[in-house]
């Protein structure tokens, strides 16, 4: 196995609900390699997002370390580094298609012609090259999750966090969506954590991990 | 161009979409305050400029008095006229007399002023209506406007004028004299648009004011003007510096004698422009509205922002932006809106008083059929930065509120 790009070791989270402590997560230890794909899956409520949280840097965890290519986490890094695909595709509303896809180069700087070819390249990658001046609310679910996939590649990142991204989805659509953002890692080398409930998706990952109980099997 | 700079000017100018409700509303509220802050402080503007330049007119730029009468004022003039700066000078006498017309008594104060001079230094010719200042003699007297219609006296008709040097030889006489009036004949009336000076003053021949007064060759006064942007304050303290203190005169500019009623001029107007500052304050409150809805409306895309790597402040930065954008748009329409409004100003004051019918009151009491309009350039500068100002103020608490989400609470928010 090459060098990790993203390395947890006993990742612990635990929440307060009312008088009682729950444990979401007791001691997880994840590698994921340059351009490997992986999927997470678990019972709802198993703690498959506040994995993806702690391992995206959003979250901190109450014990455990973490490390994004062998580096501590930093949310400098996070828009670099990282790429996110979620459920409710959270595109921004007042923006087209392209835009929302230029919009994660945005952050780390202001965007250049070489920005805007590969913001259009992608757009077109994802097949949406008609409709990249098309509002979000102008585009199917399957579409904003294609520009959503668009954008999580935007910055070339070493990693892409995807949060059950065919979780609004139909079943065809979602296995559109899914062959997309793997074929896309793949061509690009870009490591991916898929979490899903969707066993035939999680099935053409390299590597399928369940979570239960709080830890990773 | 930063994100959260593109990102606030998108929020308030969607692409592809027309304008949205809540940004016209929020444009709508400073514009309209910052129009009203404009129309204001520029109509009282123009009423105040109009009564400093009045004020200037009857008065000229600085007047010299001595502690008592000014015995030789040809000498005290040519000593004046010998100080660079000063163009002309005039003499005048005044005191109070009582004036009769058709058993109507009234208790003006009369001017006596240099005929021939008195245009170098007062454009008092432009005051005069229904005859000429050319045509004032010994034997004549112009009225002021309302003075003529409290006596009814009109041009031509002969008023018989009453001076204490005349009741004081009555009583020296111990009732062997009988009183007789000076008659003089009016030729000519002067409005200067201010019932203070319109209703109680008259003017005749300096020659003739000594003579009813018994002065002598002496005046009470010198009125002087000075070179066209020279400053009155600093020109009387030159004056005051160059006159021998054994003449116990003293120099004052018109701003100096007037400073009391140019305090209260300022201060109303300052007033108004500090209430009406309330009509921007208002209209941010409801930005502060607007932006607050937006920021939970927009929780999960706030959420979103985090996750692709945006820092609290740069959050904050998006939505206090959008305060600013809209205190500059809104500045922007309000200006057009003001100027507008002002450059019709006439035809709508006309209108409103067709529709009132208040066209004559408001000639009698304000004197205009212009209204007057000056933008000081100090106002207008204030009423940009304070409604950009406030209207940036006004997105700091959505700023705080949306910088203080944390992205992965946000984006589990229903």
């Amino acid at each position: 196995m090459s060098e990790p790009i993203l390395s947890a070791r006993r990742l612990s989270k635990s929440y307060v609900s009312g008088d009682r402590r729950i444990e979401v997560l007791c001691g997880v230890d994840l590698e994921i390699a340059a351009g490997e794909s992986v999927s997470i899956r678990g019972e709802s409520g198993s703690g498959k997002s506040t994995l993806l949280n702690l391992l995206s840097g959003l979250d901190s965890p109450d014990g455990g370390e973490l490390a994004w290519a062998g580096a501590s986490v930093h949310v400098d890094a996070r828009a670099k580094f990282l790429g996110m695909v979620f459920q409710s595709f959270y595109l921004i509303p007042e923006i087209d298609a392209l835009a929302n896809v230029l919009m994660a180069a945005r952050m780390i700087g202001a965007p250049g012609a070489v920005e805007r070819a590969r913001a259009k390249e992608l757009i077109a990658r994802v097949g949406l090259a008609e409709r990249a001046t098309h509002l979000p609310a102008q585009l199917s679910g399957g579409e904003r999750q294609r520009v959503a996939v668009a954008r999580a590649l935007m910055n070339s990142p070493k990693l892409i966090l995807a949060d059950e991204p065919t979780g609004n989805l139909d079943e065809r659509t979602g296995d559109a969506v899914i062959e997309l953002l793997l074929g896309l890692c793949r061509d690009t080398a870009t490591a991916l954590a898929l979490v899903t409930h969707n066993a035939s998706h999680a099935a053409k990952t390299r590597r399928q991990l369940m979570l239960t109980a709080g830890s990773l099997a | 161009m930063p994100w959260y700079l593109y990102l606030a000017l998108k929020q308030l100018f969607p692409t592809g979409r027309r304008f949205p409700f809540f940004t016209a509303i929020s444009i709508l509220g400073v514009s309209l305050g910052v129009a009203v802050l404009i129309i204001s402080s520029s109509v009282m503007g123009g009423f105040g400029h109009k009564i400093r330049e009045m004020t200037v007119d009857t008065q000229g730029d600085v007047q010299v008095r001595g502690d008592g009468l000014i015995a030789d004022p040809a000498a005290v003039q040519a000593q004046l006229m010998k100080i660079p700066g000063v163009l002309a000078t005039t003499p005048f006498a005044e005191g109070a007399v009582m004036v009769i017309f058709n058993l109507k008594p009234q208790f003006p104060g009369m001017q006596g002023i240099d005929v021939n001079h008195i245009t170098n230094v007062i454009p008092l010719q432009q005051y005069v209506h229904g005859g000429a200042l050319a045509a004032l003699d010994d034997d004549s007297i112009i009225l002021g406007s309302q003075l003529a219609i409290s006596l009814g006296a009109r041009v031509g008709d002969t008023v018989e004028v009453y001076t204490p040097l005349a009741f004081e030889k009555l009583k020296m006489s111990k009732g062997d004299e009988v009183l007789l009036p000076r008659q003089l004949r009016v030729v000519g009336y002067f409005e200067f648009g201010h019932q203070a000076l319109d209703g109680s003053v008259a003017l005749v021949p300096l020659r003739a004011m000594q003579n009813l007064y018994g002065l002598g060759r002496a005046v009470h006064g010198i009125n002087l003007k000075i070179a066209p942007g020279l400053d009155a304050d600093a020109m009387a303290d030159r004056i005051n510096a160059a006159l021998p203190a054994s003449l116990h005169l003293r120099a004052r500019s018109w701003i100096e004698i007037n400073q009391d009623f140019l305090f209260v001029l300022q201060f109303e107007r300052n007033m108004m422009f500090f209430l009406l500052m309330f009509i921007v304050v208002v209209a941010a409150f409801s930005v502060t509205s607007s932006l607050l809805i937006s920021v939970v409306r927009k929780t999960r895309e706030i959420g979103l922002l985090g996750a692709l790597g945006a820092k609290p402040r740069q959050v904050a930065a998006c939505f206090c932006f959008q305060g600013f954008f809209i205190g500059v748009c809104g500045t922007m329409v309000g200006l057009g809106l003001g100027f507008g409004v002002l450059h019709f100003r006439d035809d709508i004051v006309h209108v409103f008083t067709k529709l009132t019918q208040s066209e004559a009151a408001l000639l009698r009491f304000y004197q205009f059929s212009h209204l007057p309009a000056y933008t000081d350039p100090a106002y207008l500068v204030a009423t940009i930065i304070g409604s950009i100002g406030i209207s940036t103020l006004a997105g700091l608490l959505p700023a705080w509120r949306a910088a203080k989400l944390k992205p992965v609470e946000a984006l589990r928010s229903e």
